[in-house]
């Protein structure tokens, strides 16, 4: 299994990062709109930190290292997931057709995403997350190549 | 995009039957809303209804005018919109079958709605709403007449030769039929009769003052119930009819759906024609057919009854993927329909495995687990609450048999999954239209040593598919590998998709 690039555990970071801070908000608002409560100061802050601390620091590691692909010669394997984990295994000529995605952020950190549309119901999207932008594509190509010759 | 210029118009009667079919809707709530609103009394409601409904009839008839088709050589046109026109073209050689359907007031006037179904995901991409009996059944062989090779022969009396020559497999006669209702029992339907007392549920209390949600009067009925001496006797008598209607009222829904249900094959495709008032006919492409599925009750197995369907993509005319083929059939009936649908079988008796014997630890675990920590957090405030106990047994039974009933087997291409204790539902997966296969395996399951294989299909609903809960992780790795791997070699030969 071959791990995501670097740039994708940033992704995850930042991603987090951003939740993170929604909540430290939420979480400051209430101190401050409860203020005349008889709760101590700082308890709310308190409650949310650890799980700040988790989401930032700990989590986006564990999840971007249960991630990882096979690519092989008829069939494309991801795995990924922490506590439940997935293994995927899509034959290639069941693929429908190829997405690269990139949203801003994955721009920011050089990293994009290859998304398989099956005629599937509950896996009709693959995803694979943190690829090099090269190697995305050269992954697309093998692909299509393989659906061109499955098609003719 | 072609010259042709569409020519046809679907059958006048249409702008009735759509007027009356939207009538309830508009003609109803709209001016009463309004004389509601403005106190002018019934004189004014039956105004603005007559308003409302000389509007809605002149919109369904600019409906019915813009809305123009025509067939050509090598394609169907549909011209339709008020303002905003679309021009859809639908190229013969894109059309799977053309599905006719009458429901009661099409049949009234002698019409029918015709579907044409494409390739493309379910969607209406082309429907004729609605177009007079004849002209349907010459859509259909103008459709036909191209498939066999002769596009020019759009004549209406090759209706019934360009036909390929069915073959009847699966017939059902009223006293089956019946049969099917009875065994389709069910309670729900009960529910359903409350919801539409609770719509009548004004007229009643103003016409007969009888106010059904009125507590007193049920603690009134009730208490004249336990001072008579029949009190065990009424409480049964009630029983008694509460079942009678439940099961009136499933076998009344099962006739108007199933009565005359005939399925053939033709050629490449299996039709199915059932229902009493609303006539329906389904096409299914073989070659569409994605797994079959045999399913059978707790009832309806002690005497041998199964029901099949087909898990189809996007054929459905209802949105769903899945066709019975076949609701009420014994196990030999079943077979030939299985091996018309390119070769599929039942397993052999003895070849079906069992998931993993710890599958039962996992399911006593998690269906053990949270309600005895109900129950002991309860009998802190409650002590009685420790007599629930009695009823953990009974679930820990249930999560024990729920293996015998989970089986499995890889036989050449197929793929059969066993799962259900009391709706027992037999999967028939053809290899090939694997499109992905998922090894999962939860916290539970990483500590028991297990997995679970899920097989992802075309057109499958979220909730039965063919997953294999619980075998052991070695075994489900190989088995994944062994599907993805023959999945590649078992392509079948004519499928798209």
């Amino acid at each position: 299994m071959k791990p995501l690039e670097a740039g994708q555990l940033w992704v995850m970071r930042v991603r987090a990062a951003l939740v993170a801070l929604v909540l430290l908000v939420a979480a400051t608002a209430a101190e401050i709109i409860l203020e005349h409560d008889r709760l101590p100061d700082g308890l709310i802050v308190a409650a949310v930190l650890p799980v700040v601390v988790w989401l930032v620091l700990i989590a986006p590691r564990r999840r971007w290292r249960a991630w990882g692909y096979r690519a092989g010669d008829t069939d494309l394997e991801l795995a990924h997931g922490v506590w439940t984990q997935v293994r995927t295994l899509v034959p290639l000529d069941r693929v429908q057709h190829i997405d690269i995605s990139q949203g801003p952020l994955e721009r920011m950190f050089g990293v994009c995403r290859l998304v398989l549309h099956t005629a599937g119901t509950a896996h009709s999207l693959v995803l694979l997350p943190g690829l090099a932008r090269d190697t995305a594509e050269r992954m697309r190509d093998e692909i299509r190549a393989r659906i061109g010759e499955e098609r003719a | 995009m072609s010259a042709l210029v569409p020519d046809r118009r679907v059958h006048p009667g249409t702008i009735l039957i759509r007027f009356l079919r939207e009538a309830p809707q508009t003609l109803l709530a709209l001016p009463a809303g309004i004389a509601f609103m403005s106190d002018k009394g019934l004189w004014g409601a039956l105004w603005v209804a007559g308003a409302a409904a000389l509007v809605g009839l002149s919109f369904q008839w600019l409906n019915w005018h813009r809305f123009r088709y025509g067939v050509g050589g090598a394609e169907i046109v549909i011209e339709s919109g008020i303002l905003h026109r679309t021009r859809r073209e639908i190229p013969f050689e894109r059309i799977q079958d053309v599905d006719i359907e009458q429901a009661l007031l099409a049949r009234v006037f002698g019409v029918a709605k015709v579907r044409i179904e494409t390739g493309g995901g379910g969607k209406d991409e082309g429907v004729l709403d609605s177009v007079g009996v004849d002209e349907a059944a010459r859509l259909r062989a103008a459709v036909r007449a191209w498939r066999e090779g002769d596009a020019s022969s759009f004549a209406p009396t090759a209706a019934a030769d360009a036909a390929p020559s069915p073959r009847i497999l699966f017939a059902m006669d009223l006293p089956r039929v019946l049969l099917l209702g009875l065994f389709s029992f069910s309670l729900v339907y009960l529910g359903g009769l409350f919801a539409l007392l609770q719509t009548f549920d004004d007229p009643l209390k103003s016409f007969f003052g009888i106010d059904i949600y009125d507590p007193g009067r049920w603690i009134g009925v009730a208490d004249e119930a336990a001072h008579s001496r029949f009190t065990a006797g009424t409480v049964a008598a009630l029983l008694i009819v509460a079942v009678l209607i439940g099961g009136a009222v499933s076998v009344v829904r099962t006739v108007a759906r199933d009565y005359g249900f005939l399925f053939y094959s033709e050629g490449d495709r299996f039709r199915r024609v059932r229902g009493l008032l609303t006539r329906s006919e389904v096409v299914i492409a073989k070659r569409r057919i994605q797994l079959a599925c045999r399913e059978t009750g707790p009832v309806r197995r002690l005497f041998g009854w199964f029901q099949l369907s087909f898990q189809t993509l996007g054929a459905a005319s209802d949105g769903s993927g899945r066709q019975v083929a076949a609701p009420l059939g014994r196990g030999e009936t079943l077979a030939p329909i299985l091996a018309e649908a390119g070769g599929l079988r039942l397993p052999p008796p003895p070849a079906l495995t069992m998931v993993s014997e710890r599958h039962i630890v996992r399911a006593l675990i998690r269906r053990l687990f949270l309600p005895a920590a109900c129950i002991a957090a309860a009998s802190i405030w409650w002590r009685p609450a420790l007599y629930l106990c009695a009823l953990l047994p009974l679930l820990g039974v249930s999560a024990a048999v729920a293996r015998r009933f989970h089986r499995y087997a890889l036989d050449g291409d197929l793929l059969f999954v066993e799962r259900g204790v009391w709706r027992q539902s037999l999967f028939v997966v053809p290899i090939g239209r694997a499109q992905a296969v998922t090894l999962e395996r939860t916290w539970l399951q990483r500590k028991l040593g297990l997995a679970t294989v899920d097989i992802d299909t075309a057109g499958a609903s979220a909730m039965r598919t063919p997953r294999i809960i619980d075998i052991s992780h070695d075994k489900a790795k190989t088995l994944a590998a062994e599907i993805a791997a023959r999945a590649i070699g078992a392509r079948p030969a004519a499928a798209p998709v």
